[in-house]
């Protein structure tokens, strides 16, 4: 997951304990590495997606067929029904990758332009992933309005749109907007995506520290995208809003706040969770709302100390700690454990229980193009992170494995089936089929793009990287 | 923010910490500690409608000596809501109102809304057309023929509430920083 960013106003929070030297020290040299790199295979591949042929062409004269006069035909049928796109053209499976670059990765406003390396990045993704043809696309656009209005002109090529590093609040006002006008599904990932791995997660730690939703206690440190929508989605599976407890760099988010005038007029979304959860009952700072909870969910500031072990120390026993700040933890895991936490997840691959959005989006998008769906309301969210969950239980669950690793690829055709059906089960499906159908075609449509790649770079097309060693296996 | 609503006692569908009916009594000199508080967050709300409605540093201070004047001012109307049920005695929103004299337009006698705040959690449900309403009655009483508001003319949600209970503007009130 690389959504967690650091609030607008970052203060600096002294360290519980100083994080040992060596993963810190270990971490800036290692990311100091991997950007060089990152830069240095940019120059060299320029680019990560292209447009490959999906038809044969065996000689110019395909493109009667393909092109001019034969496709005049094909536009003819979907000009007398315009839904047949979906069944002549690859709208049934193109998205757009959509952003303002109003807030990409940590880095905040950094515009369209320095925001097309990261969205051909998530386009990527998308198609290794999920078997999603995603188009990068940043426009230059200066409010959100623009933003609605680029979508909608643009969606007669998609089959669904994910916006991607959209500043918040103005994400909630597009998502909203385009989830009430368009016809196809509008995700954002760093709210939507977040917050259904996030749930995934902690449905599972719940399990095994013996909770259910309805008896627990929870706090959420940071009030921006992710941290709303989680809270949101919290609420919809049954968590008592008045056990719940948001908390931002103000302190508690409470309905008599002094801040809430403002927050009615510019972010009525937090407005909304602040009279509806009202603190949870507490007031004041983090560490008072932090006594006595079951769960700490933190997605705030990436610095190590910003939530203290003494914190989890005075949570109910066996707590369960989520520090989703990238690259550094809000705490670090082995402080956490050392503090009492039952349950540890981070937003990092190289710690157990990566809370990572990358299980999510691929399987929700394989499976609402796949039924397609007219939109994705919370219902699907929710059924998505219930069968990450499930998925990842029947395989067994410990306190170091609640989700799934990225190599544990084989349960998204079952998360993307899950989603169809809920798709189906809503009434909001065009395509009607069985979960076992949706699933054979999530499998076979997931998978080959893996095989595509490989077949691409043992043929030489794709170039193998430039600063390694050609692997012996393959003597010319 | 405000939903019309004679009762002030309508159940919507949200959270139960919303369904907040209140009630309204004439303000008293020990509510003063409750009442400037509401005061000063009504006139930052205001600031953030229009910079050309800066709160001054001395708010609280001018809050209370103004509050303080008109509960003796028999010209002057300040209204304390309380909540009910659990939140019954705790002063959740206020009114200020006045009687001014139209020198050269009839009605003569004119009653104006000067502030109503309530608080976030006690709002919808009614709660503001209560408050005003009770006003206007009071207002009534002291021979008010025409009843006026005052609030920042970038604030649409209150021209909305206003117009729902049939105000409309009269008057235009332009400004200019020198």
């Amino acid at each position: 997951m690389v959504e967690a960013r650091p609030p607008r106003s970052r203060k600096s929070v002294p360290l519980a304990s100083p994080p040992p030297e060596e993963t810190a020290e270990s971490e800036a040299s290692q990311t100091a590495a991997l950007s060089e790199r990152a830069l240095r295979l940019a120059r060299y591949y320029r680019g990560k997606v292209e447009t490959v042929p999906k038809v044969p062409v065996r000689s110019l004269r395909d493109f009667s067929l393909w092109y001019t006069p034969g496709i005049a035909a094909v536009s003819e049928e979907i000009k007398r029904d315009p839904a047949r796109a979906f069944d002549l053209t690859g709208r049934w499976n193109t998205i757009a990758v959509l952003t303002d670059g109003s807030r990409v990765l940590g880095l905040g406003n950094i515009g369209p332009q320095a925001a097309l390396p990261v969205m051909e990045g998530k386009a990527l993704l998308f198609k290794y992933l999920g078997g999603v043809d995603a188009v990068p696309l940043p426009v230059d656009v200066s409010t959100p309005e623009a933003l609605i209005e680029t979508a909608l002109r643009i969606a007669p090529a998609f089959g669904g749109i994910n916006l991607e590093d959209i500043a918040s609040p103005n994400c909630f006002q597009v998502l909203e907007e385009l989830q009430r006008q368009l016809p196809i599904p509008v995700w954002h990932d760093d709210q939507l995506g977040t917050a259904a791995a996030t749930l995934a997660g902690l449905i599972n730690a719940l399990q095994l520290t013996g909770r259910t939703l309805a008896s627990t206690r929870t706090v959420l440190l940071g009030a921006g995208a992710a941290n709303l929508a989680t809270a949101r989605l919290l609420i919809r599976l049954g968590h008592d809003p008045h056990q719940l407890t948001l908390v931002d760099h103000n302190g508690v988010l409470h309905a008599e706040r002094e801040d809430l005038d403002e927050l009615q007029l510019r972010n009525r979304w937090k407005y909304r969770i602040a009279l509806e959860t009202d603190g949870g009952g507490r007031r004041g700072t983090l560490a008072e709302a932090m006594a006595g909870a079951d769960v700490i969910l933190a997605a705030s500031t990436p610095v190590p100390g910003t939530v203290r072990p003494e914190w989890v120390r005075s949570m109910a026993p066996h707590p369960i700690v989520f520090a989703l700040a990238n690259p550094l933890p809000e705490i670090w895991p082995a402080d956490a454990r050392a503090a009492g936490a039952a349950v540890v997840a981070t937003g990092r691959g190289d710690f157990p229980n990566q809370v990572n959005n990358s299980l999510i989006f691929p399987c929700v998008f394989r499976g609402v193009l796949d039924a397609r769906a007219r939109s994705i309301p919370d219902e699907i969210v929710i059924a998505a992170a219930e069968e990450l969950a499930r998925c990842t239980s029947t395989r067994g669950i410990t306190e170091q494995h609640i989700l799934p690793t990225m190599d544990e690829r084989e349960v998204f055709p079952h998360v993307a089936a899950a989603v169809a059906e809920s798709a189906v089960r809503l009434g909001i499906a065009r395509v009607r089929a069985t979960r076992e159908e949706f699933y054979e075609r999530a499998r076979t449509l997931m998978a080959r793009p893996a095989a595509l790649t490989e077949a691409l770079q043992r043929s030489g097309l794709v170039d193998p990287m430039p600063d390694e060693p050609v692997p012996p296996k393959n003597p010319r | 923010m405000k939903r019309t609503n004679p009762s002030g006692t309508e159940s919507r569908p949200d959270s139960r910490a919303q369904r907040a009916p209140i009630h309204a009594r004439p303000a008293q000199e020990s509510d003063l500690p409750a009442l400037i508080p509401l005061i000063v967050r009504l006139k930052r709300l205001n600031e953030e409608f229009d910079p050309m409605l800066k709160v001054r540093p001395d708010v609280e201070a001018q809050a209370e000596s103004v509050l303080r004047a008109e509960l003796k001012n028999p010209k002057s109307l300040v209204i304390a809501a309380e909540g009910t049920g659990p939140d019954k005695d705790k002063v959740i929103g206020v009114l200020r109102a006045a009687i001014r004299e139209r020198p050269f337009y009839m009605p003569e006698a004119e009653g104006v809304i000067l502030d109503i705040y309530l608080l976030p959690l006690y709002r919808r449900h009614g709660a503001g057309q209560y408050m005003v309403e009770h006003a206007i009655a009071l207002l009534k009483e002291r021979g008010a023929g025409i009843v006026t508001v005052e609030f920042p003319a970038q604030n649409e949600i209150a021209g909305r509430f206003y117009a729902t209970l049939g105000f409309r503007p009269i008057t235009s009130h332009h400004a200019r920083i020198l």
